[in-house]
Protein backbone atom coordinates (compact mmCIF):
# COMPACT_ATOMS: atom_id res chain seq x y z
CA UNK A 1 0.00 0.00 0.00
CA UNK A 2 1.34 3.40 -0.96
CA UNK A 3 1.40 6.35 1.40
CA UNK A 4 1.58 6.77 5.13
CA UNK A 5 0.38 3.94 7.35
CA UNK A 6 -2.06 5.30 9.89
CA UNK A 7 -3.25 4.07 13.26
CA UNK A 8 -6.65 3.17 11.76
CA UNK A 9 -4.92 0.78 9.33
CA UNK A 10 -3.51 -1.40 12.14
CA UNK A 11 -5.84 -0.96 15.10
CA UNK A 12 -8.51 -3.42 16.23
CA UNK A 13 -11.84 -1.81 15.68
CA UNK A 14 -14.16 -1.95 18.67
CA UNK A 15 -13.17 -2.41 22.31
CA UNK A 16 -13.96 -5.06 24.88
CA UNK A 17 -14.85 -3.27 28.08
CA UNK A 18 -16.03 -3.67 31.63
CA UNK A 19 -17.90 -1.25 33.87
CA UNK A 20 -16.22 0.53 36.80
CA UNK A 21 -18.48 -1.33 39.26
CA UNK A 22 -17.72 -4.81 37.85
CA UNK A 23 -15.75 -7.01 40.22
CA UNK A 24 -12.32 -8.48 39.46
CA UNK A 25 -13.65 -11.98 38.98
CA UNK A 26 -15.90 -10.69 36.21
CA UNK A 27 -13.01 -8.76 34.65
CA UNK A 28 -10.78 -11.87 34.77
CA UNK A 29 -13.60 -13.78 33.05
CA UNK A 30 -13.85 -11.14 30.30
CA UNK A 31 -10.09 -11.40 29.72
CA UNK A 32 -10.16 -15.19 29.66
CA UNK A 33 -13.13 -15.50 27.34
CA UNK A 34 -11.78 -12.97 24.87
CA UNK A 35 -8.09 -13.90 25.12
CA UNK A 36 -7.17 -10.34 26.08
CA UNK A 37 -4.23 -8.81 27.92
CA UNK A 38 -6.13 -5.68 28.87
CA UNK A 39 -9.70 -4.49 29.28
CA UNK A 40 -11.01 -0.96 28.89
CA UNK A 41 -12.98 0.37 31.84
CA UNK A 42 -15.86 2.33 30.37
CA UNK A 43 -18.50 4.33 32.19
CA UNK A 44 -22.11 3.80 31.13
CA UNK A 45 -21.96 7.23 29.49
CA UNK A 46 -19.55 5.69 26.96
CA UNK A 47 -16.46 7.49 28.30
CA UNK A 48 -13.16 5.73 28.92
CA UNK A 49 -12.18 5.79 32.58
CA UNK A 50 -9.20 3.50 32.61
CA UNK A 51 -7.47 0.32 31.58
CA UNK A 52 -6.88 -2.92 33.47
CA UNK A 53 -3.99 -5.14 32.42
CA UNK A 54 -3.00 -8.64 33.51
CA UNK A 55 -0.67 -7.40 36.25
CA UNK A 56 -3.44 -5.37 37.88
CA UNK A 57 -5.42 -8.61 38.25
CA UNK A 58 -2.78 -11.13 39.34
CA UNK A 59 -1.75 -8.87 42.23
CA UNK A 60 -4.93 -10.05 43.92
CA UNK A 61 -4.35 -13.79 43.49
CA UNK A 62 -5.79 -15.64 46.48
CA UNK A 63 -7.96 -12.72 47.60
CA UNK A 64 -11.73 -12.25 47.43
CA UNK A 65 -12.01 -11.03 43.84
CA UNK A 66 -15.75 -10.47 44.09
CA UNK A 67 -15.14 -7.83 46.74
CA UNK A 68 -12.79 -5.73 44.57
CA UNK A 69 -14.13 -3.34 41.92
CA UNK A 70 -12.59 -2.62 38.52
CA UNK A 71 -12.52 1.07 39.34
CA UNK A 72 -10.37 0.50 42.42
CA UNK A 73 -7.56 -1.25 40.52
CA UNK A 74 -7.67 0.34 37.04
CA UNK A 75 -4.96 2.59 35.69
CA UNK A 76 -6.60 5.93 34.86
CA UNK A 77 -6.25 6.48 31.12
CA UNK A 78 -5.73 9.97 29.77
CA UNK A 79 -3.97 9.44 26.45
CA UNK A 80 -6.08 10.21 23.42
CA UNK A 81 -4.93 8.79 20.12
CA UNK A 82 -6.55 9.83 16.87
CA UNK A 83 -7.11 7.08 14.28
CA UNK A 84 -5.60 9.33 11.63
CA UNK A 85 -2.24 9.64 13.36
CA UNK A 86 0.72 8.27 11.38
CA UNK A 87 1.74 4.96 12.93
CA UNK A 88 5.18 6.39 13.82
CA UNK A 89 3.59 8.85 16.22
CA UNK A 90 1.77 6.09 18.09
CA UNK A 91 4.97 4.01 18.31
CA UNK A 92 6.89 6.95 19.77
CA UNK A 93 4.13 7.35 22.35
CA UNK A 94 4.24 3.66 23.31
CA UNK A 95 8.02 3.79 23.67
CA UNK A 96 8.00 7.02 25.66
CA UNK A 97 5.23 5.94 28.04
CA UNK A 98 6.35 2.29 28.15
CA UNK A 99 2.86 1.06 27.44
CA UNK A 100 1.62 -1.95 25.50
CA UNK A 101 -1.81 -0.67 24.46
CA UNK A 102 -3.25 2.56 23.12
CA UNK A 103 -6.94 3.32 23.18
CA UNK A 104 -8.06 4.97 19.96
CA UNK A 105 -10.78 7.56 20.33
CA UNK A 106 -13.35 9.03 17.99
CA UNK A 107 -12.20 12.59 17.29
CA UNK A 108 -15.70 13.60 16.26
CA UNK A 109 -17.46 12.27 19.35
CA UNK A 110 -15.16 13.75 21.98
CA UNK A 111 -11.81 12.71 23.43
CA UNK A 112 -13.11 9.89 25.62
CA UNK A 113 -15.16 7.78 23.18
CA UNK A 114 -13.16 4.65 22.33
CA UNK A 115 -13.43 3.12 18.87
CA UNK A 116 -10.48 0.72 18.91
CA UNK A 117 -7.26 -0.55 20.44
CA UNK A 118 -3.72 -0.64 19.12
CA UNK A 119 -1.27 -3.00 20.82
CA UNK A 120 2.49 -3.37 20.55
CA UNK A 121 1.76 -6.77 18.99
CA UNK A 122 -0.21 -5.13 16.16
CA UNK A 123 2.92 -3.12 15.38
CA UNK A 124 5.09 -6.25 15.50
CA UNK A 125 2.76 -7.87 12.97
CA UNK A 126 3.19 -4.82 10.74
CA UNK A 127 6.97 -4.84 11.16
CA UNK A 128 7.19 -8.59 10.49
CA UNK A 129 6.00 -7.75 7.00
CA UNK A 130 4.91 -11.22 6.06
CA UNK A 131 3.80 -11.07 2.41
CA UNK A 132 0.22 -12.03 1.73
CA UNK A 133 -0.12 -15.79 1.37
CA UNK A 134 3.20 -16.51 3.08
CA UNK A 135 1.84 -16.89 6.60
CA UNK A 136 0.61 -20.46 6.17
CA UNK A 137 3.87 -21.38 4.43
CA UNK A 138 5.92 -20.04 7.36
CA UNK A 139 3.66 -21.80 9.84
CA UNK A 140 4.23 -25.13 8.08
CA UNK A 141 7.98 -24.54 8.02
CA UNK A 142 8.02 -23.77 11.71
CA UNK A 143 5.92 -26.78 12.59
CA UNK A 144 8.21 -29.02 10.59
CA UNK A 145 11.34 -27.64 12.29
CA UNK A 146 10.45 -26.70 15.84
CA UNK B 1 -2.24 -27.10 49.31
CA UNK B 2 -0.19 -24.19 48.04
CA UNK B 3 -0.20 -23.89 44.25
CA UNK B 4 3.18 -24.14 42.57
CA UNK B 5 4.55 -22.76 39.32
CA UNK B 6 4.57 -26.23 37.73
CA UNK B 7 0.77 -26.36 37.94
CA UNK B 8 0.37 -23.47 35.49
CA UNK B 9 3.58 -23.19 33.48
CA UNK B 10 3.61 -24.01 29.79
CA UNK B 11 6.32 -26.52 29.05
CA UNK B 12 8.76 -25.59 26.32
CA UNK B 13 9.19 -22.15 24.78
CA UNK B 14 9.60 -20.59 21.38
CA UNK B 15 13.17 -19.37 21.13
CA UNK B 16 15.43 -17.45 18.79
CA UNK B 17 19.17 -16.83 18.68
CA UNK B 18 20.97 -13.52 19.07
CA UNK B 19 22.21 -13.62 15.46
CA UNK B 20 18.73 -13.66 13.94
CA UNK B 21 17.50 -10.41 12.42
CA UNK B 22 14.80 -8.41 14.20
CA UNK B 23 12.53 -9.07 11.20
CA UNK B 24 12.95 -12.82 11.66
CA UNK B 25 12.17 -12.56 15.37
CA UNK B 26 9.06 -10.49 14.60
CA UNK B 27 7.97 -13.16 12.12
CA UNK B 28 8.56 -15.93 14.67
CA UNK B 29 6.36 -14.03 17.14
CA UNK B 30 3.56 -13.50 14.62
CA UNK B 31 3.60 -17.04 13.24
CA UNK B 32 3.51 -18.49 16.76
CA UNK B 33 1.12 -15.85 18.08
CA UNK B 34 3.41 -15.00 21.01
CA UNK B 35 4.23 -11.69 22.67
CA UNK B 36 7.57 -12.78 23.95
CA UNK B 37 10.52 -14.69 22.48
CA UNK B 38 13.33 -16.16 24.56
CA UNK B 39 16.84 -15.62 23.20
CA UNK B 40 19.16 -18.60 23.73
CA UNK B 41 22.73 -19.51 22.86
CA UNK B 42 23.91 -22.67 21.12
CA UNK B 43 23.71 -24.65 24.37
CA UNK B 44 20.10 -23.55 24.75
CA UNK B 45 20.96 -21.36 27.73
CA UNK B 46 18.87 -18.24 28.24
CA UNK B 47 20.58 -15.00 27.23
CA UNK B 48 17.56 -12.72 27.42
CA UNK B 49 14.14 -12.01 26.03
CA UNK B 50 12.55 -9.97 23.29
CA UNK B 51 9.05 -8.69 23.93
CA UNK B 52 6.66 -7.01 21.52
CA UNK B 53 7.69 -3.70 23.05
CA UNK B 54 11.40 -4.40 22.51
CA UNK B 55 10.66 -5.00 18.83
CA UNK B 56 9.26 -1.45 18.68
CA UNK B 57 12.71 -0.19 19.62
CA UNK B 58 13.85 -1.41 16.20
CA UNK B 59 11.21 0.61 14.36
CA UNK B 60 12.85 2.86 11.80
CA UNK B 61 16.03 0.75 11.71
CA UNK B 62 16.90 -1.73 8.97
CA UNK B 63 15.09 -4.71 10.46
CA UNK B 64 16.89 -7.17 8.23
CA UNK B 65 20.31 -6.02 9.45
CA UNK B 66 19.57 -5.25 13.10
CA UNK B 67 20.19 -8.37 15.19
CA UNK B 68 18.15 -9.83 18.00
CA UNK B 69 21.25 -9.38 20.19
CA UNK B 70 21.03 -5.60 19.64
CA UNK B 71 17.57 -5.25 21.18
CA UNK B 72 17.29 -8.12 23.66
CA UNK B 73 16.72 -7.42 27.32
CA UNK B 74 19.42 -9.26 29.24
CA UNK B 75 17.42 -11.34 31.59
CA UNK B 76 18.15 -12.49 35.06
CA UNK B 77 14.66 -13.02 36.44
CA UNK B 78 13.75 -16.69 36.49
CA UNK B 79 11.69 -19.02 38.63
CA UNK B 80 11.71 -22.75 39.24
CA UNK B 81 8.82 -25.22 38.81
CA UNK B 82 8.59 -25.96 42.54
CA UNK B 83 8.42 -22.29 43.57
CA UNK B 84 5.11 -21.20 45.08
CA UNK B 85 2.86 -19.53 42.50
CA UNK B 86 2.43 -16.59 44.86
CA UNK B 87 6.19 -16.00 44.85
CA UNK B 88 6.16 -15.95 41.03
CA UNK B 89 3.26 -13.49 41.01
CA UNK B 90 5.04 -11.17 43.45
CA UNK B 91 8.09 -11.27 41.19
CA UNK B 92 6.03 -10.48 38.08
CA UNK B 93 4.29 -7.55 39.76
CA UNK B 94 7.50 -6.17 41.25
CA UNK B 95 9.38 -6.34 37.93
CA UNK B 96 6.29 -5.43 35.85
CA UNK B 97 6.62 -8.45 33.56
CA UNK B 98 3.82 -10.63 32.24
CA UNK B 99 5.95 -13.74 31.60
CA UNK B 100 8.51 -15.56 33.69
CA UNK B 101 11.12 -17.97 32.43
CA UNK B 102 11.03 -21.28 34.28
CA UNK B 103 14.42 -22.96 34.72
CA UNK B 104 15.40 -26.20 36.45
CA UNK B 105 16.04 -26.37 40.20
CA UNK B 106 19.76 -27.09 39.73
CA UNK B 107 21.80 -24.18 41.11
CA UNK B 108 22.97 -21.83 38.37
CA UNK B 109 20.91 -23.56 35.71
CA UNK B 110 20.09 -21.46 32.68
CA UNK B 111 18.36 -24.18 30.74
CA UNK B 112 14.80 -23.19 30.02
CA UNK B 113 12.00 -25.58 30.94
CA UNK B 114 9.06 -23.39 30.06
CA UNK B 115 7.25 -20.13 30.67
CA UNK B 116 4.73 -18.90 33.19
CA UNK B 117 2.24 -16.44 31.66
CA UNK B 118 0.16 -13.87 33.56
CA UNK B 119 -2.76 -14.62 31.24
CA UNK B 120 -2.86 -18.23 32.49
CA UNK B 121 -2.92 -16.99 36.08
CA UNK B 122 -5.84 -14.67 35.25
CA UNK B 123 -7.67 -17.54 33.52
CA UNK B 124 -7.34 -19.63 36.68
CA UNK B 125 -8.53 -16.71 38.83
CA UNK B 126 -11.62 -16.40 36.61
CA UNK B 127 -12.68 -19.97 37.33
CA UNK B 128 -11.49 -20.69 40.88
Amino acid sequence: MEGTTRVCDLMHKGVVFCRPEDNLKEVAGIMKENGLRSVVVMHESGEVWGLISLLEIIRFYGEDLEGISAESVMQPYKIHVDPQWPIERSIELMKKRRIEHLIIVDPHAGPKRPIGLLSSYDIVRYMAHIPSGQFEHMLRLHTANP
Amino acid sequence: MEARVMSLMRRGAVTCTENMSVREVAQIMVVNRIYYCVVVNEDHEVLGVISARSILRGFGMDLDRTKAGDILLHYTVTITPRSPLKEAINLMCRRKIEHLIVVSDHPGSKTILGLLHAEDIVARMATE
